[in-house]
């Protein structure tokens, strides 16, 4: 809903219909029906904030229970802003158009280190004061944080009152719940965050402590009030009972990823020693064949959606992907619907998984080699082939593709010049395979993409104590692909160094961190994940003005003893296991996925998913 | 085969929608009421729908049209409706499934209602001011165009129009040249109006009805 006064300058902003609700299928209730009112916020701009299946799945969850309302607030964007507070217009929620102050709970998903500007600068433009210490004592205004980011929640623990650790569908809901009752007793918002310190999942930072030693690392972390040492992630066990909803909102706008998302399993069995979401979704859950084909078909049928895409870290890991498209393929021609498969690897795409998405739409083939020699694939653990490469994209070729997209990283641990420069030469490589396939596309010219990230070391890793490529090595990096670059059917793009560095930041920051935050947001800071607002310049000002050196965090080689900003977190990946891995990247040893080979990552404690399953090669 | 015109109105929300967003609205609106429409027939198949006459960005719509072709000739015009809005945001509501009696090119003329308001400013004043435009012999506007700017006179695509004070706004009734050759954006005069007298007016645009040439109401 939109009140008249922001009507009456609507039409000056660009996009209007991204503040304005009113989409197919979003939620209304009546606010005197309902206990508890969640504001679910996306710290980004509607395009991209409506695009994540995450803030699906928790607002259909959190609707279906009668007494919560849950509505959607995203970031505006400059113009709109401007405009909001020219006119002292609060950031509103799209449903009730209620200003985020009124709201019980106020959620942010951190998908992104970059975006915690914009968290605090939505709780700014919605009147909240942005630091716990600040805000009401009253069972209000309950700020809430989860998602990837959360995982080192020490650089805004001053802002946040509750994060919640690892997966969200059981433990929001314990915590809604909890609020009730606390409510219903009359209790205060110190007494409430103390109970929900008891419960999987919840970490409330106001009841820990933190010391330091005079080199500016962590000398000690320390419960208050009896709350637990250690905070353990949620995990759902068993894909299949869980939570998904039949229906998304669909936009009025058009937005990132446009299409009805189905997932169809969590967690990654591959272990690249540079991913985080490797490790912190451990272990593997597959949802059943059944479970999806079931769920994809009444989202088709409920949004309207002529697409769906199958969401994972790896689609070509699903163990019964063939079986899969199979039962989606029979029905989906008739209905007109596409499947699209996102993160293919290298090895997974087979000639069966080919002619199945050929039938319905023939997108882009994007593979992610992440590296250029196979020393430093085997460093990162990608276990990915050269010629399994070329035997690819072969296939692809033969099969009428006439554009590749890789991905890969510069800046990785004990990378040189000359594994940089094999950047080059694989896409060069893949240039010829082309042009080596007799039956590639008639008359076609071949065009390859290159795309090169600068690694940022994050928590959960085992490169977690790597230092990062200081900015002036990424470019002399990125220039040295470019100079090895001889063929005109490749194209180079890469990454800015500088996102990547402040990214690399607060990543792996700690509480100190909390004041540069703070007068970023005063300093009316956001939107540092565009290239439009970024500025790396204003950042290192505001690290001076604070007598903060980021490149203690970014650049900084850690010792395996070093007490890390993280360390009270557990996400079943034992710290031992991180360290074996690191050092077996140093002596470019791989380490087998999890189907081939239970490398004790200590993952199993959860008592599901992939640990338990029947290896092949034990049969 | 039948060719079939779906009136609608578009408002709230979905006034604030372009022309492009509409189109995608409309086609997944289609394509989950399974109602029997005609697909292209490429390598992505899609329902198939145009519009005589698109509405711009900000504009409330009371009598919009689209075009489908439906591949059902007994299909009953009641159903598509039904159907249709139980698919629809609830800026979007279908009134009338008809025939295309028209040619979507003979739209030639459209009526539109315009309030204008200034904050703290009496709507008499507006009414003058918006008389003293439109009684000029020539409405100079500058346009871009694919060779930078020009000037164009919009004054020969007003076809008639009329100006009443109302309590808080001035109402501005006006019948604009429109289609594919000689169409006349009412946002034109409007921007014409805010350079002659340097305010900037609250506006609310309805578009009307759209008609031929010998200003028949477009069927």
């Amino acid at each position: 809903m939109v009140s008249k006064e922001v009507e009456k300058f609507l039409l000056k902003v660009q996009k209007p219909g991204r503040y304005v609700g009113g989409e197919l299928n979003e939620v209304i209730k009546n606010k005197r029906d309902v206990e508890v009112r969640f504001a679910f916020c996306f710290p980004d701009t509607y395009e991209v904030g409506m695009s994540h299946l995450g803030m699906k799945i928790l607002y259909s969850q959190f609707n279906s229970v009668p007494y919560i309302w849950c509505e959607r607030v995203f970031a505006p964007w400059i113009d709109m802003e401007e405009e909001m507070v020219k006119r002292h217009i609060p950031l509103y929620a799209l449903e009730s158009g209620d200003p985020l102050s009124d709201f019980d709970f106020i959620g942010f998903t951190l998908q992104y280190e970059l975006s915690f500007s914009n968290m605090l600068n939505m709780l700014k433009l919605g009147g909240v004061p942005i630091k716990t210490a600040d805000r009401t004592d009253e069972l209000k205004q309950i700020v809430v944080a989860g998602g990837p980011c959360a995982c080192n929640p020490e650089p805004i623990a001053e802002f946040v009152d509750i994060f919640f650790i690892g997966e969200g569908e059981e433990v929001d809901l314990e915590v809604i719940e909890l609020f009730r009752e606390c409510k219903a007793q009359g209790k205060t918002k110190r007494e409430f965050l103390r109970l929900c310190a008891d419960i999987q999942g919840v970490y409330v930072p106001s009841l820990y402590d933190v010391d330091y030693n005079s080199d500016g690392t962590i000398k000690s972390f320390t419960p208050r009030d009896g709350a637990p040492a250690v905070i353990h992630k949620r995990v759902m066990t068993d894909m299949d009972s869980s939570y998904y909803p039949d229906n998304f909102v669909v936009p009025l706008v058009e937005i990132v990823h446009d299409r009805a998302v189905q997932e169809i399993f969590r967690g990654c069995i591959r272990g690249c020693r540079f991913c985080q979401a490797g490790f912190i979704y451990r272990p593997v859950r597959e949802k059943s064949p059944d479970t999806i084909n079931a769920q994809c078909h009444a989202l088709c049928e409920n949004t309207g959606y002529d697409e769906v895409s199958l969401s994972s870290l790896s689609s070509s890991d699903y163990s019964q992907i063939v079986p899969l498209l199979e039962k989606l393929t029979s029905w989906t021609s008739d209905e007109k619907v596409s499947i699209s498969l996102p993160s293919l690897r290298v090895d997974g795409f087979t000639d069966e998984i080919m002619n199945k998405i050929k039938t319905v739409r023939k997108s882009g083939l994007t593979f992610a080699p992440e590296a250029g020699s196979q020393r430093m694939r085997d460093v990162i653990n990608k276990n990915v082939q050269h010629d399994e490469l070329m035997q690819t994209c072969a296939t692809a070729f033969a099969g009428g593709w006439t554009t590749v997209k890789l991905y890969f990283m510069i800046g990785l641990p004990t990378e040189t010049m000359d594994d940089v420069a094999d950047i080059a030469h694989l896409g060069q490589a893949v240039v010829d395979t082309y042009y080596n396939t007799p039956n590639h596309a008639k008359g076609k010219s071949v065009r390859v993409t290159v795309s090169a990230s600068s690694f940022v070391p994050k928590p959960f890793t085992p490169f977690q104590w790597e230092p990062q490529d200081d900015i002036p090595t990424l470019h002399e990096k990125q220039k040295h692909i470019i100079e090895s670059i001889r063929s005109k059917k490749i194209q180079f793009n890469y990454h800015d160094a500088d996102t990547s560095f402040l990214e690399a930041v607060f990543a792996r920051g700690d509480r100190k961190l909390c004041r540069v935050m703070e007068l970023a947001c005063e300093r009316g800071f956001h939107f540092d994940g565009w290239a439009d607002c970024f500025s790396l310049q204003k950042w290192l000002a505001l690290f001076e003005e604070c007598g903060i050196d980021p490149a203690f965090y970014a650049n900084r080689r850690r010792s395996f003893d070093e007490i890390l900003p993280w360390d009270h977190i557990d996400y079943g990946v034992k710290k031992s296991f991180l360290i074996s891995e690191c050092q077996k990247a140093y002596e470019n040893q791989t380490t087998p996925h999890c189907r081939l080979k239970c490398s004790n990552c200590g993952a199993a404690k959860y008592g599901r998913g992939v640990c338990f399953e029947k290896r092949q090669n034990l049969v | 085969m039948k060719n079939v015109r779906i009136w609608f109105k578009k408002d709230f929300e979905c006034r604030y929608i372009s022309h492009l967003d509409l189109n995608r609205t409309m086609l997944r609106a289609l394509h989950k009421s399974k109602i029997p429409i005609w697909h292209t027939e490429g390598f992505n198949p899609h329902p198939f729908a145009t519009f005589p006459l698109p509405l711009s960005l900000g504009f409330r719509g009371v009598n919009e049209c689209m075009d489908v072709r439906l591949e059902d000739d007994d299909y009953s015009f009641e159903e598509i409706s039904k159907k249709l809005n139980a698919c629809l945001p609830r800026g979007i509501r279908v009134f009338n499934v008809t025939e295309a009696v028209m040619k979507a090119g003979k739209v030639a003329f459209a009526s539109f209602t315009i309030h204008l308001s200034l904050d703290n400013k009496p709507s008499g004043l507006i009414c003058q001011q918006l008389n003293d435009l439109l009684e000029q012999d020539s409405i100079l506007i500058e346009k871009k165009s694919k060779k930078g700017m020009k000037t164009v006179d919009i004054k020969p695509g007003i076809k008639s129009y009329s100006v009443t004070e109302k309590f808080d706004s001035a109402c501005l009734e006006i019948v604009l040249s429109a289609g594919s050759s000689d169409n006349v954006n009412p946002n034109l005069i409007i921007s014409a109006l805010e350079q002659k007298t340097g305010a900037e007016y609250n506006v609310d645009v309805t578009r009307n009805d759209l008609y031929n040439s010998d200003m028949e109401p477009f069927r």
